[in-house]
Formats: structure tokens, sequence, C-alpha cells
């Protein structure tokens, strides 16, 4: 099925864009809030997050006001804490992914010639929780509550005794909130750039960006879920009084650090590797030339990601952990130089061996590579231990994050806003303001945090609101505060040149710097479906090899030109070889995905609020919209109700075993395998290590009745297993029955659990021994109860034949769910019971 | 063993030349300004072995950075200078696995294995190893906002004291350091790194001071509102001088001092109403709630670095240190008379021993 004969005939490009519209075209109005298609949103995911970058620009300025010179009294030092506490917060979470996200969001698809993202009202739900949760958090400032205890919330200073307040919540709750949606991209991201690449684009022809991407949307898949466990925990002791991180009930504040870093480090590479994947992409395009060393690219990628999840203790070089584990960390921490000297010297390579242009995106690169080969080398000192434990803490220490954020990932994000405008609006934006601006923002920058290096070498701790004259540090802040104030005016002039660009830009021809990857074979601005047609595509650089691409495209000259069945539709192909497969059917515009969301804001700021009667009405509600949107799939008739293909055309996904739903649902489980480990590593680091670890002499758990749960989650992963069987042979004989077999198992199960949970008589505020049981209680209880629901709702959709011999796909991918399902309980059995009963406690 | 000894000692003979030529050039730089003025808590200004490792690697790093940073950026804006060349593929791929082997490859493995072999030894050093003769032990305990510090080892009995650290010139120090609240970070910068100050753990680290001298220090991990002003006078003293000042802060000392004046009577039966819950005299009271004032008149500094010591210091503080020290745990004393706080305060700056 590789090769398939199309008529070749080209059409009139109007009319097929006027038959495709009419199916993909964004409604206006109020229906606005509907659209799920990714070119939309991911100018929405950009946009907000420019605005709060906005936000959190204003707040640093805030900051280098009040330090501008010693004893000043401009903020109060609660205020204080909380400006700079938020300033960091808002640029991570608020600020860098996401718009990273929505860069990706935007142009993978693009890249990879598929028409939008495989899970469309997923990046909905995404950027509404990001919205939501964005303004939750940000909401705090305007009415003095914001967090403040710094961006890393270390407790027990954000703990409820320290910080009584409700900063610490809004930071907890607001951020899970957010991650919500980090999660969602990150899972999409994964399945989209895996199996909707157009026909022929093996993963080795793919651009090069979306390598970056895939390796970034994994480490968020995988990263993230640590710090989501620290906030449910940190949130529970601070509402509860359950005391996972107080020392007098068992716990360990370390715990906190060890959740954060494992999120936080491999955050930092989460944010610079689609930066460093814009430049990749930009410096082939100015030289003129493929990029050298592609492979040795994704080597350095793949290194990347790996060792990226092995460094967190870098930041915890000072708490006094063992020398041993420090020079592992120490020699690790280093390592990270090869990977990214290789991409460094991969450009230089391409740029030696090509023709380069200094055109306004690649200055930023250049102003990349200048301010990011700086904090690299400030990178490595910093890993070496008896320096790090002298400058930790220090200004040293905020100018190279610094340098390595705003050099790895701003300057190359400008980069490629300037190097996409043209696609963005169809217009060029002014190389005179434009530069100015550069100029203004690289000499700011270096002017601020150049300079912030020899304020920290002079001893200048980090967070102080304010200092005495005489430790040499007024004149070295003062400058510092008057380049952070030009960096600002440098932003102001890239602002008002991208605004006024929308209406005075020249228009941009097509393809302005004769670039090589598809998305340029857009209509500029885009079109909502992306391409008349679906290519084959089987080299890396589909538009130099052939220029006539973009216009045969148009023409209907390629795959999947017809839309008469009135379903968005593109290509599902083979994950390495990027052969077709099937053709995916992709839901429209929906509002379940905001509905959702809104319930989701309830339920945070219900939390916040402690009303947790409306918190657990809220949970209800989103976890039934959701549910009701996933009610419309298979061959429902807001679905795929006719199968009907064009002949010499794969069937469609929901008509086969083996479509991206399976991938989407392998990607959740792997981010929700990475919060089940952080969860075993929370238990065994407090039993191990945690200075008053309690542990009783008797488990506390019913070891039969868990086992017995257990096994009746294995008998309803048999039924399923023995559905999908008969499916795949084509058989729905008994489907319904093995379907509601398993929920009644699943219900089986939960009740079960839930009778052991009762039975235990946990103090879950007395030890912390009690209270982390009963979070993985609560974990087993979560997904026996889903389990059982699903499998329900697949029994109810046999009766309606949404799903059958005929559209066998969803219940193999509950099947999937499942086998999470067992093999966590069965761990969890284990880790809880059946080892502090051999061991001992 | 014995070799790995040499090597140490070998290594550590080449960072001292090394360390002396820097020095050199040090002199020189602040000459020119560009160290500005230094103060006490400059990492630049070493006053002790592990801070002056640090600052040898320091210089050696920023030297060698320097280069790689020179080199590299050189490298890539001379390719928008050069002409272009035709080049077969063969050629292309030569000449592109020569850079990235040579600079992406090569180039970290050797620095990062030069900084290794330099800065291990380095670091082995400021651990608290034994030594084969005892060491001083001070502890260090951190409170929001400020410090308790406590000598166990001292003779007569252990001694007490807040916000000053006093020291033995020319001798290691153990600092076993732990915290009452949340964590807070111990470090002198001109003595060597920092650790941090845990509640449920104590960390070590071993420090020296090469003379007697005054360094400033102040808390390096964010602990809250007042995180600003959590000062730490250190004080390094001949051993001699050292122990007599420990002699002076015997607790019966202590508490003879505190009694001696019959003038403060009221003062101190003020202090025993409404100080002594939280704050300890010797002879008095002892509450560790707030730190100890046995020997407040000694002191450089009041609330952890705001005031410096002068006479009615004391009472300008309790009559403003809301204002001065926003958030501070002591409560406002609006509702005592000025008379009562003179009174108190004069007390309290008597306590001198």
């Amino acid at each position: 099925m590789t090769t398939i004969n199309r008529e070749v005939t080209p059409q009139d490009p109007q009319d097929l864009h006027s038959d495709l519209h009419e199916v993909w075209g964004n409604p206006r109005g109020l229906k606005a809030f509907t659209i799920v298609n990714h070119t939309t949103l991911g100018l929405r995911f950009m946009v907000t997050g420019m605005a709060f970058f906005l936000i959190g620009g204003i707040l640093a300025m805030l900051i280098r006001t009040q330090i501008a010179t010693p004893d000043q009294n401009f903020m109060t030092p609660e205020i204080y804490s909380q400006v700079t506490t938020m300033h960091g917060t808002v640029m991570m979470f608020l600020f860098a992914i996401p718009i990273l996200e929505g860069l990706a969001i935007y142009m993978i698809p693009k890249m990879i010639g598929a028409r939008d993202l495989v899970c469309p009202r997923l990046t909905a739900l995404g950027y509404w929780c990001y919205l939501f949760g964005g303004i939750i958090l940000c909401f705090s400032m305007v009415i003095e509550m914001a967090p403040d205890s710094g961006w890393f919330m270390y407790t027990p200073l954000s703990s409820s005794e320290y910080s009584p307040g409700l900063g610490s919540d809004f930071w907890l709750l607001g951020i899970t909130f957010v991650e919500i949606s980090a999660l969602s991209a990150g899972v999409e991201l994964v399945v989209s750039i895996l199996r909707t690449r157009t026909q022929g684009m093996a993963l080795h022809k793919m651009p090069i960006f979306a390598w970056y991407i895939l390796a970034m949307a994994l480490m968020i898949v995988v990263g993230f879920p640590p710090l989501i466990l620290g906030s449910i925990l940190l949130e529970l002791e601070r509402a509860v009084g359950m005391p996972f991180f107080d020392i007098a009930g068992g716990g360990d504040p370390l715990l906190w650090q060890h959740l954060f870093w494992l999120f936080g480090h491999p955050e930092v590479y989460i944010i610079f590797l689609p930066a460093a994947g814009i430049v990749s992409t930009l410096i082939p395009v100015f030289a003129g030339r493929p990029l050298v060393g592609y492979g040795w690219v994704v080597f350095a990628i793949t290194v990347m990601g790996f060792i990226s999840f092995g460094l967190w203790v870098h930041h915890m070089f000072t708490v006094g952990i063992p020398q041993l584990a420090q020079a592992f960390f120490s020699a690790a921490s280093m390592l990270v130089a090869i990977p990214t000297a290789i991409q460094v010297f991969v450009w230089l390579a391409t740029l030696w061996l090509g023709k380069p242009k200094m055109k306004l995106p690649m200055l930023w690169i250049v102003g990349f590579l200048v301010i990011f080969v700086c904090g690299g080398l400030t990178g490595v000192m910093l890993a070496l231990v008896p320096f790090n434990w002298q400058v930790h803490d220090t200004h040293f220490v905020v100018a190279h994050m610094h340098y390595v954020l705003v050099g790895g990932m701003l300057f190359p994000l400008m980069a490629g806003i300037y190097y996409w405008l043209p696609l963005f609006s169809g217009r060029m934006p002014s190389e005179t303001i434009g530069k100015w601006g550069f100029w203004l923002v690289f000499g700011g920058f270096n002017a601020t945090f150049l300079i912030m290096h020899w304020t920290g070498l002079l001893g200048m701790p980090r967070r102080v609101y304010t200092y005495d004259t005489g430790f040499g540090w007024d004149i070295f802040n003062l400058l510092s505060s008057v380049g952070s104030f030009v960096m600002s005016a440098g932003f102001a002039m890239v602002i008002i040149d991208i605004a006024l660009h929308f209406r005075y830009g020249k228009p941009a021809k097509h393809n302005p710097w004769n670039a090589d990857t598809l998305e340029w074979a857009n209509s500029m601005p885009p079109s909502a479906y992306n391409f008349v047609s679906l290519p084959v595509v089987e080299t890396r650089h589909p538009l130099w090899d052939n220029p006539d691409l973009p216009r045969t495209m148009r023409e209907g000259q390629h795959g999947l030109p017809t839309i008469s069945h009135g379903r968005r539709e593109m290509w599902g192909t083979d994950p390495l070889t990027g052969k077709l497969r099937e053709i995916i059917h992709l839901p429209g515009n929906s509002w379940w995905p905001l509905f959702a969301a809104l319930a989701l804001a309830v339920v945070c700021i219900s939390l916040l609020l402690r009303w947790y009667p409306v918190a657990g009405i809220g949970v209800v509600i989103a976890v039934g919209f959701i549910l009701r949107w996933s009610w419309e799939n298979g061959a429902h008739p807001k679905a795929a109700p006719d199968a009907h293909v064009k002949a010499g055309d794969p069937p469609l996904h929901s008509r086969t075993m083996d479509g991206p739903g399976l991938w989407a649902m392998t990607t959740a489980m792997i981010a929700n395998g990475s919060f089940f480990l952080s969860y075993l590593f929370g238990w065994f680091y407090l039993w191990t290590v945690s200075p008053e670890w309690r542990m009783p002499d008797e488990s506390p758990l019913s070891l039969i009745g868990l086992c017995v749960a257990g096994v009746a989650a294995i008998l309803g992963w048999g039924l399923l297993e023995k559905a999908v069987r008969g499916l795949r042979e084509k058989n729905d004989k008994g489907l319904a029955f093995n379907l509601y077999g398993a929920a009644m198992l699943g219900a089986v199960q939960f009740g079960l659990v839930l009778w052991v949970l009762l039975n235990a008589n946990l103090a879950v505020t007395e030890t912390t021994h009690d209270a982390i049981i009963m979070v993985g209680l609560a974990y087993a209880l979560l997904h026996s109860g889903l389990g059982a629901v699903m499998a329900l709702l697949q029994g109810m959709r046999v009766g309606y034949r949404f799903v059958g011999a005929h559209a066998p796909f969803e219940p193999l991918v509950v099947t999937y769910f499942w086998r999470y399902s067992v093999l966590v309980f069965w761990m969890l059995i284990v880790a809880l019971d059946i080892l502090p009963r051999v061991i001992g406690s | 063993m014995r070799e790995r000894f040499l090597h140490h000692a070998a290594l550590a003979c080449i960072q001292r030349a090394a360390l002396r030529r820097v020095n050199r050039l040090m002199v020189i730089l602040v000459a020119l300004g560009l160290a500005g003025c230094a103060g006490d808590r400059s990492i630049l200004d070493p006053a002790g072995q592990a801070a002056r490792d640090v600052v040898l690697i320091w210089w050696v790093m920023l030297t060698f950075a320097t280069v790689v940073f020179i080199a590299v950026i050189s490298l890539w804006l001379y390719t928008f200078k050069r002409k272009y060349h035709e080049r077969t593929p063969q050629q292309e791929r030569k000449i592109a696995r020569r850079w990235v082997i040579g600079g992406g490859i090569l180039l970290p493995v050797f620095s990062v294995s030069a900084l290794l072999m330099f800065g291990v030894p380095a670091g082995k050093r400021m651990l608290p190893l034994p030594l084969g003769h005892p060491v001083e032990v001070i502890e260090v305990i951190g409170h929001q906002w400020w410090w308790e510090v406590r000598y166990p080892g001292a003779e007569g009995g252990e001694v007490v004291t807040s916000n000053q650290l006093v020291l033995p010139a020319g001798e290691p120090v153990d600092f076993h350091v732990t915290s009452a609240d949340v964590i807070h970070a111990f470090w002198i910068p001109r003595l060597g790194g920092k650790i941090d100050m845990l509640p449920g753990r104590v960390n070590v680290i071993r420090l020296e001071a090469d003379e007697p001298g005054v360094y400033g220090a102040q808390c390096a991990e964010f602990c809250g509102a007042q995180h600003t002003h959590m000062d730490l006078h250190v004080e390094a003293l001949e051993r001699e001088a050292f122990e007599a000042w420990l002699e002076d802060r015997q607790a019966e000392r202590l508490a003879e001092l505190a009694l001696a004046n019959d003038e403060f009577a009221q003062a101190r039966d003020t202090f025993s109403s409404s100080c002594a819950v939280c704050h300890s005299v010797a002879g008095i009271s002892s509450s560790a709630i707030g730190p100890d004032l046995s020997d407040i008149g000694a002191r450089h500094t009041l609330g952890a670095g705001v005031l410096p010591m002068e006479e009615g210091a004391i009472q300008y503080w309790l009559e403003n240190h809301q204002t001065l020290k926003p958030s501070n745990k002591m409560p406002s004393h609006d509702y005592m008379e000025t008379a009562t706080l003179e009174s108190l305060g004069a007390w309290l700056e008597s306590l001198t021993p």
C-alpha cells in the first residue's frame, strides 16, 4: 500500500480551497471558543505566552528597581518576595514552556505534512487549562497573596506553618493546573510526530526540528509528573496536614527538593531543545545548504535527553549529600557539555561549508551563540563542586541561569519568530527597527547579567531585598539595573516591530527565505487545513529538491484532496518508515474541551478556597465532560459513521486495530508511570533516608484483601484481552459481555481496595508512613475506578453499535490502560505491603 | 594510597605556585579598580585555604573559558566573512567530521577532565575528614532570622551566644550546622564554601581562617521575608584570645554580670516579666525561642546586622524593630513606656563580659 497511483490532473486550487474550508474552517463569534485547530491554538498559545512574558518582564523591572541602589524602600520585603517568586514562576511555567509548546503545536503538523495534530480536542483542553491556570496564578498578585517562598517552593518555608496564607496554594494548584496543559501537549506531539508524518517521511527523513520537539515532548511526558506528585503531596500537607515533608511526622523536606529538581533539571532542557531546534532549522536555510551531520545532531539530542534526567542533584550540592553522589552528579553535569558542544560545532561546520547570510533572524542566532556559550561555560564551572559551594545561591548563579535560559531559549525564539513571521502574517518585518531591537536587547542583557556574575563573586546572595553599602556591590547593581531597562526598551521595540508589521509590513513573497521544509508549502498565512493534498516526501529537504511541490500540492495532485465525505482527514503512517497505514479522521470543533477546563478551573478555585464538596462535584463534572467527549469517537454520528474510503486508500483508523489512540494511551501511561515511579521513589527514599521515619511493626493493610483485588483486576484484564482477540478475528460475539464483565471486576477491585483502606485505620495526619500509604491506595482506587468506568462505557458503545467488529479500535485502547493498571497495582502491593513484611521496619 | 597522597601533594604544590602568580595578577586587577572596593564578603578576597583554592580554580577556569569563548565566537563570525569554496561531498564530510569530533567531543572531554583533576583535590580538603587530633567544634543553628551559636567543647561547660561567631584562627574548625525552622545556609565567603542548614539534620563543614580578623557572613538560602537581614558577625581570634573569650562567657560569669548592678533591678524585673518568655539571659531565664542575650552588650550589631551596636541602640531597636526589620518574630513594644525601654536597653548594653 506504499505507492498509490493517483489521478494527477491538476484541479482549480480555489475550488479545492472552498471545499476544504467548508469542513476545516474556523467558526466566528461565540463559536470561536470551540476551535480545536492547531494553527489557531498554536497562535493563541504564543500570544498568551507573550502576554505572560510582559507580566514577567514587568516583575523583573520591579526587582531591578528595588536593588538598583542600597537601602531602598521601593517595595516591602513581603511584596519583594512575591515579586521574585512570581517572576521566576511566570517566566518558567507561563512563558517559556507554553510559548515553545505553542510554536511546536503550530509548526509540527505543517513541517511533517499533516493537517492537524492527532488529538485536536486535547490541544484545546491544554490551551484552556494553561489560560485559566495562568490567570488564577496571576490573580494572586492582584490580591497581594502571591506565592512568596521562591519559585522552587522549598519546604518547610512553603509549608502551612511558615507560609500560612494562600500564596503557596496558589502556586501548587495553579502550576498543577497549567501542567495538565504541558502534559497534553507532550502526549499529542509525541504521537503526532511518530504517527502522522506524511507518506514516505521515514524517521531519519523528518525535519530536524521534529526530532527536537519529539525529544522535548518525551521529556515533558517523563519530567513533569515528579513535580505534579510533589505539588499534590505538598498541597495535601498544607490542606489536610499529611506530613510528607515534615520531620516530626517522619517526612523529609529534602524529598521536595528531589522531586522538584527531578522535574526542574530536565525542564531546562525541555526549554533548550526546541530553541536549539530553531537554531538547527534556521542555520541551514541561511547557510543555503543542508545541516551538516544530521545524525550527529540526533545523537546529541538523544544523549542530552537521557543525561538531563541524571543531573538533578547538581542543584543540591550544598544540602550535604554523600561525597560519592556529588562526584557522580558533578561528572554527569559536565558530560552534558559534550552533546551541547557537538551541536555548536555542527552549526559551525554548516556555516563553514555554506554561504551564510546575516539576515535579521541570523542576527538573533549569533546573539544566541554568544550568550549561550557563556552560559554553558559557567555551567561547567558550576558543576565543579568546590566552586559550586562558593557561588551557589549568589547572584553568580542568577546570572548563569539567565545566560542559559535567555541565551538558550529567548534569543532562538526571537530568531524563530522573525523567521516565521512571514508565514504567520504573509508580511515581512522591518529590518531597521528589528536591528535596533536586537542590539538594545543584546547590549542590555549583557550589561545586566555579565556584571551580575561579578556581583555574585563579591558575595551578594540571591533574593535579598536590599543590601548595605560597603560591600562593593552598589555600582554593579546600578549598572545591572540600567542594563535591564535598556533590554526592556529593546523588547518594546521588537514588540512594536512585530505589531506594526501585521499592518504595514511589505507583503512577503512565497517562501521568502528559500527554506527547505514543508511549512513553507502552506499559503501565507496558512489555511486551517494546511495542505490541499498530502505529498509523498522521501527527502529531508522537500522544497529544495522539488520547488514545484507547493503548486502541485495546492492543485490537489497528491493524497486526500477530496472532502465530500465531510470528515477531517489526514494520513496515519508507520512510525519508523513513514509507510502509509491508515486514514486518521479527526474530530471537529467541540465545546467539551472548554467545558472540561472550566470544570477543572472550578476544582482549582474551590480547592484554594477549601470548599472541598464543591471541588468534589467539580471533579465529577470534569470527568463527565471528558467522558462525554470520548463518546464522540468510532462510529458515532459525529465521528465516522460511514467507513467508506476512496478505492486504493487505506482504511479509517477507527476501523483498524492500530490507530494513533493506542500511541496516545501508551504515551499517557509513560507519563503515568513516571508519576508512579516518582511515588515509589518517595516511598523508598523516606523509608531509607528520612531522619525520623517510623514504620509500624505490623503492616496496617490486609494482604489478603489486596491480593483478592489484584486477582479481580487480572481476571478483568483477561476478559478484555479475550474481547480484543475476538475483534482481531473480526468476531464481536460476546464483546459486550466481556466488557461488562471487566467493568464489574474493576468495580470489585475498587470495592476491595476501598475496604482495605477503610479497615487500615490510617493515622494520615500523624505519620508520614500512613500518609504515603493513603496516597498509594488512592492511586489504586483511581485506576480501578477509571478502568471500570471505561470498560462499562465500551460495553454501552457496543449496544449503540459505535464499537464492534466493524469499528474494533477502542476496546484495545482500554485494554492498554488495564495492562498498566494491573501492573502498577501489583507493584503497589509488593512495595507497600509485602516488602515491609519481608524486610521489616 | 601513598601514591595518591603524593599525587595530591604535587597538585597542591602546583596550585600554590599558580596561586602566587594569580595573586600577583589580582593585585594588578585591584589596582585597576576592577575588583572595586571588595567588601568583607568577597569570594575573590580569600582568607582561608578552602576559599583560596576556589579562587584559584575560578581564575584558571575563567582564563580557559575566555579562550574557548573567543575561539568559538571568532570561528562563527569568520564563516560570514570567508569566501565560499566549492567542495566535493567527500571533502565536506571530512571537514564536518573534523569540526564535530575536534570541537564537539575532544574539546569538552579534555576540558572536563582537566577541570576534574584540578578541582577534585580542592574539594577533598573541605571535607571534615579525621585529622588525627581533635578539632574545635562549633554548632550553628539557623532561626528565622537570627543565628544561634554554641560551643559544646568549651572548658567549663557549653557556651551559647547569638548572631556572632568567634573562632580560633590558624586551625581547622568543624561547624555542625542545623536549623530550628526552615532551611538556611551557612556561608562565610572569605573562608570557604557554604552548606545548607536543614531542620532534622546536622551538616558539617570544615573551615579555617588564616589570620585573626573580622569576616562578613549572611544567610545564603532564601528563608523568608527577612532573609536579607540575617547577618552573622564572624571574628577569628588567636587561640588564647579565643579561649579567654569563651571563659568570659561561662554561665556563672554571665549570671554575675547580669545581676551585678542594683540600679538595673527594675529593668531585670521588666525583662523577667516580658522578655524572658522568649529570651534567655544567664542567671535570669532560659528560653530559646529568641536569641540568647547574655552577652549582647559586647556584640557588634543588633537584629542580625540591622543596627550597629552603640549607646542607646538597644532602646532604639526595641522601639522601632518592626520598621527596621519588618515581620521579625518579636512582638512590637508599643505598649511599653519609653522610660522602661530606656532602662531595659541600658541594662542589656551593660552585659559586656
